[in-house]
């Protein structure tokens, strides 16, 4: 078990790895989105490498990388379909970036590092935890963001109206992304602090 | 390492794309009737925003825009209804549509009963850039709309103009203009020349 927890702290994908960023800076101004994101990439990490190890036997080392896209593409179209007709204006909100979850660097990652050479299940729950890994991030960094930039969490106001009455302002800077860089950026610098201490 | 031979790889890729081939229409035959109803509530909200009705719930979209809505035939094609409005007037509903800096823009214009002032609109993109053209959506933008003319005092049609903050003059009068978003130069000259187009081919 303790092997697949490196995701989540000492080989996180996005504060030690630095994959998967780019849509880490864009869906993560609120909250609710930032999370169905984090559950889709998680689904599509864990159902792909699952995959990937079940037939890696069978793929000619030539046309791996197609058939690694193939895959991954049909599980992202599968959720993008979901997600469409089940919460619409989440996929909405996510829009082009669920999509992009095809050149998550995680997803390809993985399944070159891990499911081309383990079994099923153990690949199932690398994927589970590079996801879960990269939903944390991204569940940190949607906090600070929704809760200082728009008052709200999960679209619920949380600071009270009487704050603004006597002259609390939302920072309209954390709603842009380059504080999602800059967020991300104090993330990786106290991980890599920490990182020091216990060495 | 196996070696595979050409036809093995040749084989193998076509299956494999034809079985993820089929498995995506499956998904998708069977998804389509859901997302089409999401679509028409997404619409009746987008209407029933821009005729003055606030914060309508989703459950409720529907069968409140078919209660007080109804299509309106017109000698073009275009989508029109008359609606009833939030203040008890009855509007007239435009479906304006046309392309920005990325891809499709539309929206839908509700012209009070003068078929000339503007009650409400309410606009949406495909893919404009975030922060900059999807501005459009926003409740600040579709409201400065309000009270606005599409024929300018002599009566010409000559829609509504989009422009800078500081360009007001050229002969476009107060009524005929609203202020185009900053850094999105492109996605306001396509509202502009969305609505002049679309409102263009039905009025009168």
């Amino acid at each position: 078990m303790k092997k697949y927890l490196g995701p989540l702290s000492k080989d996180n994908p996005i504060l030690v790895q630095l994959l998967g960023i780019c849509s880490a800076l864009a869906v993560t101004a609120q909250l609710k989105p930032a999370v169905v994101m984090a559950l889709s990439v998680t689904v599509v990490c864990a159902f792909s490498n699952f995959v990937i190890s079940l037939i890696r036997n069978t793929i000619p080392p030539r046309i791996r990388i197609i058939v690694q896209l193939l895959i991954v593409s049909f599980l992202v179209i599968i959720v993008d379909q979901f997600l469409q007709a089940f919460v619409y204006d989440i996929s909405k909100m996510l829009s082009v970036f669920v999509g992009l979850i095809i050149t998550n660097c995680i997803i390809m990652g993985r399944l070159e590092a891990f499911a081309l050479s383990h079994a099923p299940v153990p690949s199932f729950f690398d994927g589970i935890f590079n996801g879960l890994g990269y939903g944390l991030v991204l569940t940190v960094v949607a906090i600070c963001r929704e809760l200082l930039g728009s008052g709200t969490l999960w679209n619920y106001p949380i600071i009270p109206a009487s704050f603004y009455e006597h002259g609390y302002m939302n920072n309209g800077l954390m709603i842009l992304p380059p504080m999602a860089l800059i967020l991300v950026g104090v993330l990786i610098w106290m991980r890599n602090s920490k990182l020091k201490q216990v060495k | 390492m196996k070696n595979f031979s050409n036809k093995y790889i040749f084989l193998y890729i076509t299956a494999l794309v034809v079985i993820i081939a089929g498995l995506l229409s499956v998904v998708s035959i069977a998804l389509k009737p859901r997302q089409m109803q999401n679509q028409e509530i997404e619409k009746a909200q987008q209407i029933l925003q821009a005729a003055g009705y606030d914060q309508i719930a989703k459950e409720d979209a529907l069968p409140l825009f078919s209660k007080i809505a109804a299509p309106l035939e017109s000698s073009t094609q275009r989508e029109m209804y008359t609606i009833q409005c939030a203040d008890g007037t009855q509007g007239t509903v435009i479906f304006v549509d046309g392309k920005g800096l990325w891809g499709k823009i539309w929206g839908y214009v509700v012209l009070a009963d003068d078929f000339n002032t503007i009650k409400g609109a309410v606009f949406s993109h495909k893919s404009e850039t975030p922060g900059l053209g999807a501005n459009i959506t926003e409740k600040k933008f579709a409201d400065s709309f309000i009270g606005k003319k599409i024929y300018d005092s002599n009566g010409k049609f000559v829609s509504i103009k989009i422009l800078q903050k500081a360009k007001s003059g050229g002969g476009v009068e107060d009524a005929n203009r609203v202020d185009a978003i900053s850094g999105a130069t492109i996605t306001s000259n396509g509202v502009q020349e969305m609505l002049y187009k679309s409102i263009k081919e039905v009025e009168k």
